[in-house]
């Protein structure tokens, strides 16, 4: 019983707060109130959403900047941690500067990156200067892009060290007796790396992977400043939708963002059940 | 602990029975503008929440020193709340309204014109009937339509006028010749041809883009005159389809081929200060003087307006209806009128170059001489006065810039087919 | 999602001073990757550092050709709107932070150091809103705030920070509840101590670092919030993050590269003495810091 009282004000925040952000907005966006009500609830909105061609360019955008994103941040989180691992003096050092970015705001690092590799930022300038290039045009086109490679850079430099730390800080924990004990029996570094270090950061990472999935799926400020026009992802269309001055567009809106959320706890869902079959499978 | 946790709980009952509640308890009592000195009694004391487009270092500056103290006299505090897009600050209103908070709104006065201004009348948002009786509302020429309608809807004494704004557009001319500028958008549609790649414009519905879009709709409708009489939908329907043709066809000639579009008129200024346009746009009737001062445009950046002509409008006060502090509002509105804060914001040297909301013909010798001091000083990164008045078109009806923002962004940004 | 159970701790620190005794630098194509990935990642810093110091900073120039200082006096200005939104951020992060940890506590020692049945259930509970994008819970909540009165004030903006804040810092406290070795506080009991002496003198010291870091974390969260401010505050509440939005629409660039990075500032320092009081492997876990 005391475990309970314990746990209630903390649970009794997210279910009021969360919870009740959730079954107003899936309340909403089926009609039930606000504008749109009247005639009890009804899928319009959702039906309206999966008609218009650019709601599934927007999910397929939004599903592909996340995925790939994830994908990117974990392998290299993971190479940078070896890498970090395998310093001597100066690792205490070089580890803080690694992860320097992770406080910083995401706006922050948007506007940062566009001044870097926007087509008259710094590098386009530095290409100029030494003659490579003439013109900005003459610099890829990597911001506003249809690949939304300036958002998956932006990405890449908040979520590499993230997935890093997390993966250093589950190599120091386990120490290095396993891999000492992998090497003395004669397994190669490749052997070493696919039968002792990847399967212990495994649970850890997986955890990690599914925060930056989450995050990269539902972020609103990066690719706004950063991504095309059209299609753009799921959050923008979101919040385009709540802001148009049609008020008969906010059904949509809340229908957007009950399709993110469900999505968001879907990865959760399965993410969770696969970092605890990884842990079983872990154990001795 | 436990004490923690019970307050958690309490506050936690207490949202979920407000939750159920409204505070509607009616609007606040609205001043009686005819009794100034009442009006001035009642803002004593007050702070001020002015929402304005926040994204000029220069205006909020300029609102911060020059308001803040003229406000701080008669014992009212300022308080600019910059917003990134003025719909934001209307959608915050039209929220309030929904959710029945109908007093002491967050809001007491919107910096605001056209179709927001159409919004938020539509929805019965803003106080009318109180700005052609402030004190200095004397000075305004409400009998010019240019004044009395926002984009062709009568104002209603819902609005006071602040300033007035006049579309330009911004070549640099140490790298376009003078001779080869487009001086027509017929002109433009050739020049974005001969050169690939150097243009673009704000996607609408930022401001700057509708505009643009909509004076390009103009010249093809067979001018600004189709439209005086408000929105005819064969007209638009005709002319819109020649338009989206149009932008079409010149699509893979803009920058970026037109996949993608600069989200606002910063955005686009940073493209031409970089090169990687050669035309911005301006809006500003005293020139480009603050942007080249501020180092956001180059000094050799010029204005210059098209002969086919561009869209005079006056940007206005105004009061939504759950406003806390209407009379601290009207007082602010009223000041900024006055011919002295007038000229000082004509000036480009102080931060803005707007143009004037009150009308000339009504100041002594002394506050037109000064007026004129200030244009005569303009020079080259302004376009002279006389020429802007005389190619000066009329705004355009709400409706015809909503519907082509609209359709622009589903069959231009979006790809959707058209019907 | 061990991850977030692992308690903020030292191990990476001490780890790396074993590694500092027991080698030299390390091989030599180490040092040079290790410094490449550095650079790239300080990088994107450079170009505003470099603007935020110019005037008219166009393309082709590298180094400013004017060099100035006036986006900073701007920025820096007693009475401009960067300080306001400095103390109001600070402000809103600080509630933030306090109410997490109060709320965190209780909860935190329970899922530390109990094991009962549903535990799994609630780890999940608290873990979605911390997932779950900001846009749908600010856009869910924003009607029923404006109804009690909480949209357009900082009183409404701290209660939505909370949500994403919250669940992380008790998830955070459950791991320094967990490491903690908490038998010490019966052991100091057994040899006398008073309840008092042992929560001041022996459980206070466990547990003061991590909950701090835990705290820092709320903070953070707090801090570089965007879409919840700007619906739930509806523009009135003008916090750090508005203040760049609203700077980097504008145009100037050296503003807004001046707005940015002493937005980026106090969190930098937050961090670099965070890692000197309590070891570099404090910060595992605020990658989620946003």
């Amino acid at each position: 019983m005391r475990t309970w009282a314990a746990l209630s004000p903390a649970l009794l925040l997210v279910a009021v707060l969360f919870g009740g952000a959730v079954v107003l907005a899936v309340g909403r966006s089926l009609g039930v109130q606000g504008v749109g009500a009247g005639d009890g609830p009804s899928l319009h909105a959702y039906r309206e959403l999966v008609r218009d061609p650019g709601f599934v360019r927007s999910l397929g955008l939004t599903l592909y900047v996340a995925v790939v994103s994830t994908t990117l941040s974990v392998v290299l989180g993971i190479a940078a941690a070896l890498l970090l691992r395998r310093l001597g003096a100066g690792r205490r050092f070089a580890t803080t500067v690694f992860q320097l970015n992770l406080p910083v705001p995401h706006v922050i690092g948007a506007v940062a990156i566009l001044a870097l590799v926007g087509q008259s930022g710094l590098l386009s300038r530095l290409a100029a200067q030494t003659g490579l290039l003439d013109q900005p045009a003459a610099f890829p086109a990597i911001t506003f892009d249809p690949w939304a490679i300036g958002v998956l850079l932006q990405y890449l430099w908040k979520e590499v060290p993230f997935v890093g730390i997390v993966a250093l800080a589950i190599l120091s924990a386990s120490g290095d007796e396993l891999e000492e004990a992998a090497r003395t029996l004669g397994a190669s570094a490749w052997q070493r790396l696919r039968h002792v270090t990847l399967p212990l950061l495994l649970p850890g990472v997986l955890g990690a992977a599914v925060i930056v999935f989450a995050f990269t799926f539902g972020t609103f400020e990066v690719p706004l400043l950063l991504g095309p026009s059209s299609p753009t992802v799921l959050p923008v269309l979101a919040h385009r939708r709540y802001t148009d001055i049609d008020l008969a567009a906010r059904p949509e809106a809340m229908a957007i963002s009950a399709v993110i959320t469900v999505v968001v706890v879907l990865v959760v869902l399965v993410g969770s059940a696969a970092t605890r079959r990884s842990i079983r499978a872990d154990a001795p | 602990m436990s004490r923690a946790s019970r307050a958690v709980v309490l506050l936690v009952s207490g949202l979920l029975a407000v939750a159920c509640s409204s505070t509607d308890d009616g609007p606040d009592a609205f001043p009686e503008v005819g009794d100034w000195a009442q009006v001035l009694a009642d803002a004593e004391g007050a702070t001020l929440d002015l929402h304005m487009w926040g994204g000029s270092s220069e205006i909020n500056r300029f609102v911060d020193e020059v308001y803040g103290p003229r406000l701080a006299e008669l014992d009212i505090t300022l308080r600019r709340v910059p917003v990134a897009d003025t719909a934001d600050a209307v959608n915050a209103v039209l929220g309030e309204l929904e959710a029945g908070r109908t007093r002491d709104g967050a809001i007491d006065l919107l910096w605001i014109n056209g179709e927001n201004h159409a919004t938020m009348r539509q929805a019965d948002a803003l106080h009318t009937g109180w700005s052609e009786s402030l004190p200095n509302a004397e000075l305004v020429d409400w009998d010019d339509p240019a004044v009395a309608l926002d984009a062709g809807l009568p104002v209603d004494g819902a609005e006071s006028p602040w300033g007035s704004a006049q579309f330009q557009l911004v070549y640099d001319a140490s790298r376009t010749e003078r001779a080869e500028i487009p001086t027509s958008y017929a002109e433009l549609a050739t020049w974005i041809r001969d050169n690939p790649g150097r243009f673009t414009y704000p996607a609408p519905p930022a401001f700057h883009g509708s505009r643009f879009l909509t004076q390009w709709l103009y010249e093809l409708s067979g001018g600004a005159e189709t439209w005086t009489d408000g929105f005819d939908a064969q007209a638009y329907e005709a002319s819109s389809a020649t338009l989206f043709d149009l932008l079409e066809e010149l699509r893979p000639h803009l920058w970026r081929a037109g996949a993608t579009y600069p989200n606002d008129i910063a955005a686009l200024d940073r493209l031409f200060a970089n090169g990687e346009v050669d035309l911005t746009f301006t809006q500003l009737p005293a020139g480009i003087g603050a942007g080249v001062e501020a180092g956001t445009l180059p000094d050799s950046a010029r204005p210059f307006v098209f002969d086919t002509g561009t869209i005079r409008d006056h940007h206005y006060l105004a009061i939504p209806v759950n406003a806390g502090e209407p009379a601290a509002a009207m007082v602010l509105a009223n000041l900024v009128l006055a011919p002295e804060l007038q000229t000082v914001k004509l000036d480009p040297t102080n931060g803005w170059g707007d143009g004037l909301a009150i009308d000339v013909a009504r100041l002594t010798a002394e506050e037109r001489a000064v007026i004129d001091e200030v244009t005569d000083g303009l020079g080259e990164l302004a376009v002279p006065p006389a020429r802007l008045a005389a190619v000066r078109l009329p705004d355009a009806p709400p409706e015809l810039t909503d519907t082509l923002d609209r359709d622009w962004q589903r069959f231009i940004r979006d790809g959707r087919p058209r019907p | 999602m061990s991850a977030l159970h692992r308690a903020p701790g030292t191990e990476v620190a001490d780890a790396a001073d074993a590694g500092a005794r027991g080698r030299g630098r390390g091989p030599r194509w180490v040092v040079l990757a290790v410094t490449a990935m550095l650079a790239v990642l300080l990088l994107p810093f450079v170009p505003l550092v470099l603007a935020s110091f110019a005037e008219a900073y166009f393309y082709p120039q590298v180094l400013p050709d004017d060099w100035s200082t006036r986006a900073w006096r701007v920025v820096l200005d007693p009475d401009g709107a960067t300080w306001a939104a400095l103390r109001d951020t600070v402000l809103i992060a600080g509630s933030v932070a306090l109410i997490s940890l109060l709320v965190a506590l209780p909860a935190g020692r329970v899922l530390g150091t109990r094991r009962f049945r549903g535990k799994r259930i609630v780890e999940l509970t608290l873990l979605t809103p911390v997932l779950v994008p900001a846009i749908a819970v600010a856009i869910g909540l924003h009607v029923a705030l404006l109804r009690l009165g909480l949209a357009g004030g900082m009183p409404g903006v701290i209660l939505v920070h909370l949500v994403p804040a919250t669940p992380y810092v008790v998830l955070l406290t459950a791991g320094v509840f967990a490491n903690a070795e908490l038998e010490l506080e019966q052991q100091a009991r057994s040899l006398g101590a008073s309840w008092w002496q042992a929560q001041r003198h022996v459980t206070w010291r466990l547990l003061a670092p991590g909950l701090a870091v835990a705290g820092l974390f709320g903070f953070l969260v707090s801090w570089g919030q965007y879409v919840l401010t700007l619906v739930v505050g509806g523009g009135r509440v003008v916090t750090l993050p508005i203040l760049l939005f609203a700077t980097a629409s504008g145009g100037d660039t050296a503003i807004t590269a001046a707005t940015a990075l002493f937005h980026a500032l106090p969190a930098l320092v937050l961090l670099v003495v965070t890692a000197r009081v309590l070891g570099s492997g404090a910060m595992t876990t605020l990658g989620g810091a946003r």
